[in-house]
């Protein structure tokens, strides 16, 4: 572990980016599968789904703006600010010039996680929105040229891979530092994707319940995918846990590494699985006491996630021995002053006089 | 383009007088402490700086850490080099002595910060330095997390990344940074790569020649994100200085989380499709009734 880095100070808006924004991604890529390989019952949820796809992205949109410490300069993510200026300078889009600067514009680092994630949540917006408007409107003319069976497959296609990848590369972009606990594992893009699926699931078992929406059956199949969903979780949080190795332990000592690790073991996998499986099975309370935990551990996973190393860094090691004498430290312990081995160190009161 | 330049800091013969720290802040006209600019003496107040002159609007200087003579204790967006006192004392505790080491953004090879900057605000000059351009910066602390060295702070103030520039300034007019052209004991050396690196093996032989047998360079070879431009003369481990020993490229991680990723995704993928496959199923034929299963 590398205790020597400062501390980014990313807090609330990225946990909640974080969180939503592995729901909006599960949900989309569900109504897709819903839509293509479920039964004509099940296509109520495939809407519920869409529609909570875009909301969840444009709030994730505006927490990222809010973080940026120059939220004004949000759109240097995908432009390079001086080319695009320079573009505009030279007459764009009126001039040939102009397009030339322009086509060098775009910011696309696919080796940085943060550059291509900026793209991928750009592209999944649009996917998003406009599966959004297919689906609120389909008889009017946006909606309905988006619903038709080619753009809407295409739309799909491209909307889901951009969600698989905003789900994970949140993970990737915390395994690409040098902060402690991210950068010793690359199990956190995999175990963002995994708990994405989990909550979205969760997240679309619940709404479903509280509106009795879809039938029997599909709320059936969609509380087997959410069990599925929670088996797979807990093998991934076994191959994060594994992978952290020797740095487990001081992983383990911070409050925030126990809620990460025992939050997303207990609350977000092993609750829930106990809720489906035995206690709560064929009772009213069962699914949504199953998804509400679901929920509730999948904040708290990206919550630990997000703020263990911080916790890390204040209670890491330090490389300074402390000069000053202080009162009940004996000489030659850390922190007290130089003299004689064994002698005891007094406490010199401010007004007390030299001797 | 110009040649490679870089910092060789020969720890054992810093003094720490921080004549560096003090040039670096002149040259660069960074404030003494944390806080609002020197000349909005109304702004110090409403932060509980005491303001020595209300006329000038000049910030006292950061009171003592208790960490020994070390009153900055780490960089900072307004302490771009750091002088560290660091104490070390025998194992019967007898005896002590300090190390000392004027502390700098290495100007990596491989530099985290310039690899996952995602708006191009981090680049290479044309000395192989690395440099942040402030109108490019949006504030989003990649680069802050992705240094291993704990370089890059954000500026409260600006709202962008700050670090040191290598004087970027001075050296386009041929004139070597500050913090060397400052340094009494010439433990900050500036100068051509090669030249440099010379040097410090040379010194390094001679110390081993006097007794001096822990000495050895940090930073000088590939070893450590392709190399530092910034390299030292060290007496002890490199985390006793405060360096870490094995700092890592961001971009090495990528590769294992996508593909762990990806593997996932497919496991999720099938996981939904057993579950809603029922439409590419013929439907289940029903049992004969009791009346069709007659004769």
């Amino acid at each position: 572990m590398n205790f020597f880095v400062a501390d980014p100070e990313w807090g609330v808006w990225i946990i909640a980016y974080f969180y939503l924004g592995g729901i909006a991604a599960g949900s989309y890529f569900l109504a897709m599968l819903i839509e293509w390989f479920g039964s004509p019952e099940d296509q109520d949820l495939a809407k519920i789904a869409y529609w909570i796809a875009f909301p969840l992205v444009v709030l994730c949109a505006l927490f990222l703006t809010i973080d940026l410490n120059r939220p004004e300069r949000f759109w240097h993510m995908l432009l390079k600010s001086e080319v695009t200026k320079a573009a505009f300078a030279e007459g764009f889009p009126f001039s040939v010039a102009g397009w030339r600067l322009a086509l060098h514009a775009p910011a696309f680092k696919y080796w940085s996680p943060m550059s291509a994630g900026s793209w991928g949540l750009s592209v999944f917006g649009a996917c998003a929105f406009a599966s959004f408007l297919a689906t609120v409107w389909p008889n009017r003319r946006p909606g309905r040229w988006l619903s038709a069976r080619g753009p809407h497959r295409v739309l799909q296609f491209l909307g889901c891979a951009a969600g698989f990848f905003v789900a994970s590369y949140t993970g990737a972009v915390f395994s690409a530092t040098n902060q402690p606990m991210w950068s010793d594992t690359v199990w956190l893009a995999p175990l963002f994707l995994a708990s994405a699926a989990s909550t979205s699931l969760a997240a679309l078992g619940l709404i479903a319940w509280w509106k009795d929406l879809g039938t029997p059956e599909a709320r059936d199949r969609l509380e087997g995918a959410e069990v599925l969903a929670l088996g797979l979780e807990l093998v991934v949080v076994g191959g994060f846990v594994a992978s952290l190795g020797d740095n487990l332990l001081p992983v383990l000592q911070t409050v925030r590494g126990n809620i990460l690790v025992f939050g997303a073991l207990l609350v977000a996998v092993l609750l829930p699985l106990l809720l489906h499986a035995r206690v709560g099975h064929r009772r009213w309370w069962g699914v949504p006491g199953a998804a509400a935990c679901a929920l509730l551990g999948g904040l708290l996973l990206r919550y630990g996630a997000v703020t263990t190393p911080s916790e890390l860094l204040r209670r890491g090691p330090s490389t300074l021995v402390s000069f000053a004498p202080e009162e009940g430290r004996r000489v030659g312990e850390r922190g007290a002053d130089i003299g004689n081995p064994g002698e005891e160190v007094k406490p010199r009161s401010k007004l007390e006089p030299e001797s | 383009m110009a040649e490679p330049v870089g910092f060789f800091t020969d720890t054992t013969v810093c003094i720490g007088c921080k004549a560096c720290q003090v040039a670096c802040h002149q040259w660069n006209a960074l404030p003494a402490g944390h806080g609002p600019a020197p000349d909005t003496p109304d702004g110090m107040r409403q932060h509980g700086y005491q303001v020595s002159s209300p006329d000038t609007g000049r910030i006292p200087l950061p009171v003592l850490s208790g960490n020994s003579y070390d009153n900055t204790g780490s960089f900072s967006d307004v302490n771009w080099r750091h002088v560290k006192f660091i104490e070390e004392f025998s194992p019967d505790r007898s005896e002590a002595a300090w190390l000392m080491m004027s502390d700098v953004c290495k100007h990596c090879v491989r530099a985290p910060c310039l690899e996952v900057c995602p708006t191009g605000a981090i680049m290479r000059t044309e000395f192989d330095t690395v440099y942040i351009q402030e109108p490019a910066c949006n504030g989003c602390r990649d680069c802050v997390s992705a240094c291993p060295f704990g370089v890059i702070h954000m500026s409260e103030r600006k709202g962008v990344a700050q670090k040191c520039t290598f004087c970027y300034d001075r050296l386009r007019h041929g004139l070597p940074p500050a913090c060397a052209q400052a340094c009494p004991t010439e433990s900050i050396k500036f100068g051509p790569l090669n030249q440099l690196k010379k040097a410090a093996h040379q010194r390094v032989a001679q110390l081993h020649r006097v007794g001096q047998t822990r000495a050895y360079l940090y930073g000088d070879d590939e070893t450590i994100l392709g190399g530092l431009n910034s390299f030292y003369l060290l007496v002890d481990k490199p985390q006793v200085y405060g360096l870490p020993t094995n700092p890592k490229v961001p971009s090495r991680s990528v590769i294992g989380s996508t593909f762990w990723s990806i593997f996932t995704g497919l496991m999720v993928t099938l996981g939904v499709l057993f579950q809603f496959r029922r439409r590419t199923e013929a439907p289940a034929t029903q049992p004969p009734s009791v009346e069709e299963g007659r004769p």
